[in-house]
């Protein structure tokens, strides 16, 4: 399928600003137009990553529900997370994957509240291994502002 | 439509304000943030046998709006630290009837010839970084300096108590974010636990806190002094040192740490608040209110961005919230409390 989406999305930005936005005179439309230009940029860039960005993220956490769940004292709460950690992306449409990574967000969410409150080594540990998935997840979610 | 419009606020300025033969000109709405409709225009009309030409703006309600509180709370604001001579636009109406120009509004004064830094830029000042560096936290520090009840602005939010403050903002944040999480946020979540875990101590004094005092919320002028101090639409009472965190968020510079807002060194900007206002900012107590910045800031960004998947506002600046400054937070907040595991 070509051209590609992302490629529609920037070339519609650059018509936009090239021989769109001259043509207004009103200084709030000049703006409301170039915002939007913008954003197909993002929009782009985002068509580009999106599944991929979803699916790692997805196996990431998956991976630290796996690790983590022994070390958890609610027996309800680990045997969610066990069933968290062996399901699998059997579609690479984004609202599929998004279904997928809100719930295993949550997954995290409660699995990071939990170890909050417990004692221990084993706890700090998993602590640690949290904060280290969420930087990575922070850093890999920042939005890239130029054209790809 | 603008020449509706014009005509019916001519007519507002001539009878509610008794201003006699008030000719607007000049009317174009301009960029103003995605809360309320921004005009600027200019007002002709004679007053004590003097022609007069006034550049005034006129703030108005979105369809829809359900603002009424943080409209007055704006107008007041503004009224009262004009008055205590800080640079700020002199108010001049607020109207809460929509009879007039079809929804409430306000009106002031409009500071011409001059420019905002954007907070996409980490230098968007230049050679004047440290000049209008000096008078951004100079200003702050009068702000927290002030007396609520001699601003006759004690009633704002009542209630608060130097250690009560802090729950109060907590727990208003933790609503909008309760209401308006699209998908689930871990590390906001994290942030908003280890805000309730770790309290600040409790503020040194009660005062208005702006409640969005950064790049791109001033105007300064062709000699780099700051002229006009904006968007007081989220002022409230609370802890000083809140808005001291929020003005040093690294988001306000692209991620500058070092110069906050893309002005003068960080520890600089501090002492210079420190001593215009005459309190301190202790470290770890400093700490708590930059973690609540950027948590404060997230709940900002879930909400505009639930406004546009809504179709409730669609200005595109909300997308944008929704996406770089949401992730730049989280990234912020990951940073500052991964380290601490």
């Amino acid at each position: 399928m070509n051209p590609e989406a992302d490629k529609i999305l920037s070339l519609s930005m650059q018509k936009l600003m090239s021989e769109i936005t001259p043509l207004l005179a009103s200084g709030f439309a000049q703006s409301q137009l170039g915002l939007l230009g913008f954003m197909l940029t993002l929009a782009g860039n985002e068509y580009e990553r999106g599944a991929d960005l979803r699916a790692k993220e997805n196996a990431s956490i998956r991976q630290l529900l796996a690790a983590s769940a022994p070390h958890v004292k609610d027996t309800d709460l680990q045997s969610r997370l066990v069933a968290a950690a062996s399901a699998r992306d059997d579609s690479l449409k984004i609202s599929a994957l998004n279904k997928a990574n809100w719930a295993l967000r949550r997954a995290l969410i409660e699995l990071h509240g939990h170890v909050e409150q417990l004692s221990g080594e084993n706890a700090r540990a998993v602590e640690r291994n949290i904060w280290v998935l969420l930087r990575l997840i922070a850093q890999e979610r920042m939005v890239k502002l130029g054209p790809s | 439509m603008n020449d509706d419009l014009a005509l019916r606020l001519s007519a507002y300025l001539s009878e509610k304000l008794g201003l006699g033969a008030v000719e607007v000109g000049s009317l174009a709405r301009i960029p103003g943030g995605a809360s309320r409709e921004t005009y600027r225009f200019r007002a002709r009309y004679s007053a004590d046998g003097t022609a007069r030409d006034r550049a005034m703006i006129l703030r108005r309600d979105p369809e829809a709006s359900l603002i009424e509180t943080e409209r007055s709370v704006e107008f007041r604001a503004y009224r009262a630290f004009h008055a205590l001579g800080l640079p700020v636009p002199e108010p001049i109406a607020l109207e809460p009837d929509p009879k007039f120009l079809d929804r409430p509004f306000f009106i002031m004064e409009e500071i011409e010839n001059c420019s905002s830094g954007s907070i996409m830029n980490q230098d968007p000042y230049g050679s004047f970084r440290e000049k209008i560096g000096r008078q951004f936290f100079e200003n702050l520090g009068r702000i927290a300096r002030a007396d609520p009840r001699a601003l006759t602005l004690a009633d704002f939010d009542g209630g608060k108590t130097p250690d009560t403050c802090f729950s109060h903002e907590l727990a208003r944040w933790e609503k909008v974010i309760d209401a308006d999480e699209i998908e689930p946020q871990p590390i906001v979540r994290a942030a908003l636990r280890w805000l309730k875990r770790h309290r600040p101590p409790p503020a040194q004094k009660i005062s208005v806190v702006h409640g969005d005092y950064r790049t791109g919320n001033f105007l300064y002028d062709g000699n780099g002094d700051i002229r006009a101090i904006l968007d007081w639409e989220m002022a409230h009472l609370g802890d000083p040192l809140e808005d001291l965190g929020w003005a040093i968020d690294p988001l306000w510079a692209n991620g500058d740490i070092a110069r906050p807002g893309g002005m003068v060194p960080r520890e600089e900007g501090i002492a210079i608040w420190e001593r215009t206002s005459g309190l301190k900012a202790p470290k770890d107590a400093l700490f708590w209110w930059e973690i609540f910045a950027s948590f404060k800031g997230a709940a900002i960004w879930m909400s505009a961005a639930r406004e546009y998947a809504e179709g409730r506002n669609t200005d595109p600046i909300n997308a944008f919230s929704g996406w770089f400054p949401l992730a730049f937070h989280n990234r912020i907040l990951a940073e500052r409390l991964g380290a601490l595991a």
